[in-house]
């Protein structure tokens, strides 16, 4: 009998609401993280705690998910979020035209908006662009990229799942066409050994075609980053977003005292090497002096770049006309037992992530083991710290 | 872009070793290369067993404090040109060491979450906003004191002060900057917590009055909690109740 | 994670850590070193009353000691280790009352000015005298 019944790869919010959901199952789990959880894609994100407006007319799948998962995430982890809702910003013309096909695409999700004018959304945020014609509110919020995630990992440890930062997979154990198990690297001693568990799951987000090659496999995950600049000053208390077609630096999310502007678009191969191109920092500040004109005064606390894994075709040229959904894989159909890959979403979507995997995998293991997650309220983040 | 090539000697441990030591590499940078980035290209480039931690790279999630050149910083928000030719990088002080850059928060938390610190806070200076309309439908009285935005705490949890605190370095009962900060938070604006129980935990010879206000710990923290003000305002509030 | 670390080893000198620190921190280093100089000094101070005990020729030999040039010396930096404490012993009694915490570092340097000028001065005298 293996040690485990899953063997979860990849601490990011997937790995970490997917733990979180067997262990509330009553599986047996272990998560391995090569290095700090939270480290790759899922801790850089600027904290939006998705409204799916952003989606509501040209991705409505997307759009659908993110609404439902907001109203569950609200309940299973109160304190984690500013809930200060989010703006829709007009600042054109071509923006103002393009209001009509948004409200309509929101009310279509289920997203509900208020419309205000433009004096009632400065009255809310004074320091937006005074030629403001139009917003719309809408249920955003800003959560905290790290903690959240973390409070999954607590409560997935607390429930008896075994977590394991640090900790490397070297190889995947495939034995009769069937991963039964990784060879892995412990980095706080050089200890190697072997887990063994019924089933792998492949969680490691941009690295999962990697981490897929170790079992003979592919995924069509494309590593797509994009820059996110921090600027000093709380410039907003809630989310601001452009009113257009989704584009570079059109949105501006506060956090704590600082003010995060993003985002941008391109395709790499190795996720652990960006080569982010300077040239779009300067766009983010460009851009986001666009919704609130004081970024322009403001100085640059950080620039940076994280790899989201957008599920796709191989090929893709800047990676944002791909679908934002996540997929799961089963690859017995690829002749591979016991091995299974969760890949693509977005941070506001790790748990409708886990529950579509964590079927996949009771149903694999052949149990009766209905997922609790929309329901269970979280241990708080600090919880993962202690014994 | 100006690139030039800095030498790095930073802190190695693994579990097992008689005694840390420091390995040497040697990168090149340009103007905006921080100290994350560069030890994220030694980890990657040059040895894949240097461990560190590090999250959101923007100075909100507190993960990547270190020692930089003996001094406490966060790694993703110091830029290796602000610092000379030579650059030593060591784990933060008065923490459990797990391996090479990484601590064991466990123990800090643990001193953190007894006076129970909240998390989220209604922001300070905003008359002109009403609460938002989702407030309401979600079932939340904006009487409760939530009216007006919220706002997650300053504290960002990263270590800095600790590790900078002399007193924290003799005595491990210390309570520390960090979680009396908090102490006073909860005094301040109690959000449904009882401020008198978060006094009378600071009222102890190894609370606020250990404190020999040397004030690194406002020196070093990036995210302008004060957490020496903080210290001085609860001794003021248990002597004068004022 | 208990069985984790050995390192670092609390040292009892660990609060001794000067590198690139600021004001604040000299202020709390100076103070413990006068403070543990001049409890030093106290206890010497007693031990040498003990010499009375011996008479006359033992106390006026050590008297002659006492006013040799290395032990003035001595003296005018005992002096102005009182004077940093007894200054800074203030600025620390205000900055705990929640009194001017905001220039706690300028503070540190009015203390360390004073300190240096009340000692220069108090020397200055003595050798005029």
């Amino acid at each position: 009998m293996a040690d485990y019944h899953v063997l979860i790869i990849g601490g990011g919010a997937t790995g970490a609401a997917l733990a979180h959901d067997l262990a509330l199952r009553g599986l047996r789990v272990t998560l391995v993280e090569r290095h700090e959880v939270t480290s790759g894609t899922t801790g850089r994100h600027h904290g939006l705690l998705h409204s799916g407006a952003r989606y509501a007319v040209k991705d409505q799948e997307s759009a659908r998910e993110c609404i439902e998962e907001n109203r569950i995430l609200r309940r299973i982890a109160p304190g984690s979020f500013e809930l200060n809702d989010g703006l829709f910003v007009a600042i054109t013309e071509e923006d103002l035209a393009y209001a009509e096909a948004f409200l309509e695409g929101c009310a279509a999700c289920g997203i509900p908006t208020k419309v205000l004018t433009p004096e009632e959304a400065l009255r809310r945020e004074p320091l937006l662009n005074p030629e403001v014609k139009l917003a719309v509110q809408v249920p955003d919020g800003t959560m905290d990229a790290m903690r959240l995630p973390l409070r999954f990992l607590a409560t997935a440890k607390h429930n008896g799942a075994v977590i394991k930062p640090w900790t490397e997979v070297l190889a995947l154990e495939v034995r009769n066409g069937a991963v039964t198990g990784a060879r892995v690297r412990d980095h706080t001693s050089g200890r190697e050994y072997t887990i063994g568990a019924d089933i792998v799951v492949n969680a490691a987000g941009p690295w999962s075609g990697k981490i897929a090659a170790m079992a003979g496999v592919e995924v069509p995950v494309v590593p797509s980053p994009g820059v996110m600049v921090a600027v000093w000053g709380r410039l907003c208390n809630m989310v601001v977003n452009r009113l257009h077609p989704a584009g570079d630096g059109d949105i501006i999310v506060p956090q704590r005292a600082l003010s995060i502007i993003g985002t941008s678009s391109w395709v790499v191969e190795d996720p652990d090497d960006l080569q982010m191109p300077e040239e779009h920092i300067w766009r983010m500040m460009e851009e986001g002096s666009k919704l609130i004109p004081a970024v322009r005064r403001a100085g640059m606390r950080a620039a940076w770049a994280a790899a989201r894994p957008l599920v796709g075709e191989r090929g893709a040229q800047s990676g944002r006309e791909l679908s934002r959904t996540f997929k799961c894989f089963d690859h017995a159909d690829e002749g591979v037992e016991g091995f299974v890959t969760i890949t693509g979403g977005k941070a506001t979507t790790a748990r409708a992530m886990a529950e579509a995997a964590g079927d996949v995998v009771v149903r694999k293991l052949g149990l009766e083991a209905p997922c609790r997650t929309r329901e269970v309220v979280l241990l708080p983040h600090w919880a993962y710290y202690m014994e | 872009m100006a690139e030039r090539e800095v030498t790095f000697r930073v802190f190695r441990y693994k579990q097992g070793d008689p005694a840390p030591h420091y390995d040497t590499f040697t990168l090149r940078v340009d103007d905006r290369t921080t100290v994350l980035e560069a030890l994220q290209t030694i980890r990657r480039d040059l040895d894949p067993t240097l461990m560190l931690r590090h999250s959101c790279h923007h100075a909100s999630c507190g993960t990547c404090g270190m020692r930089v050149n003996g001094r406490e910083v966060l790694a993703c928000v110091t830029r290796v040109a602000d610092l000379g030719p030579k650059i030593t990088v060591e784990p933060l002080q008065n923490a459990p060491l797990v391996t090479d850059l990484v601590v064991d928060m466990g123990p800090f938390y643990a001193r953190f979450v007894q006076p129970g610190r909240p998390f989220v806070r209604a922001s300070e200076a905003l008359p002109q906003a009403e609460p938002p309309g989702w407030l309401i439908a979600e079932g939340r009285d904006p009487q409760s004191g939530l009216a007006g935005y919220e706002r997650f705490e300053n504290c960002i949890e990263c270590g800095l002060c600790t590790s900078a605190c002399p007193v924290m370095a003799s005595d491990p009962a210390y309570f520390g900057p960090a979680a009396l900060a908090a102490a006073w938070r909860v005094v301040e604006e109690p959000r449904g917590r009882d401020p008198q129980a978060a006094l009378r935990w600071a009222d102890d010879e190894h609370g606020c009055w250990r404190c020999h206000l040397a004030f690194e710990c406002s020196e070093v923290c990036p995210s302008a909690v004060d957490p020496g003000r903080q210290i001085m305002r609860l001794r003021r509030r248990l002597l004068f109740g004022r | 994670m208990s069985e984790r670390n050995a390192f670092p080893k609390r040292r009892w000198t660990a609060w001794f850590a000067p590198w690139r620190r600021r004001p604040g921190y000299w202020a709390f280093v100076l103070h413990r070193v006068t403070g543990l100089g001049l409890v030093l000094y106290l206890g010497l101070h007693l031990y040498v009353l003990r010499l009375l005990l011996r008479g006359p020729e033992a106390w006026d030999a050590f008297i002659r000691l006492a006013k040799s040039p290395p032990f003035l010396a001595l003296d005018a930096v005992l002096f102005a280790g009182v004077l940093y404490h007894a200054l800074n012993g203030v600025r620390v009694t205000l900055l705990a009352l929640d009194i001017g915490v905001a220039r706690q570092r300028q503070g540190f340097w009015w203390v360390l000015g004073l300190s240096v000028a009340l000692a220069v001065a108090g020397l200055v005298a003595f050798i005029l005298r």
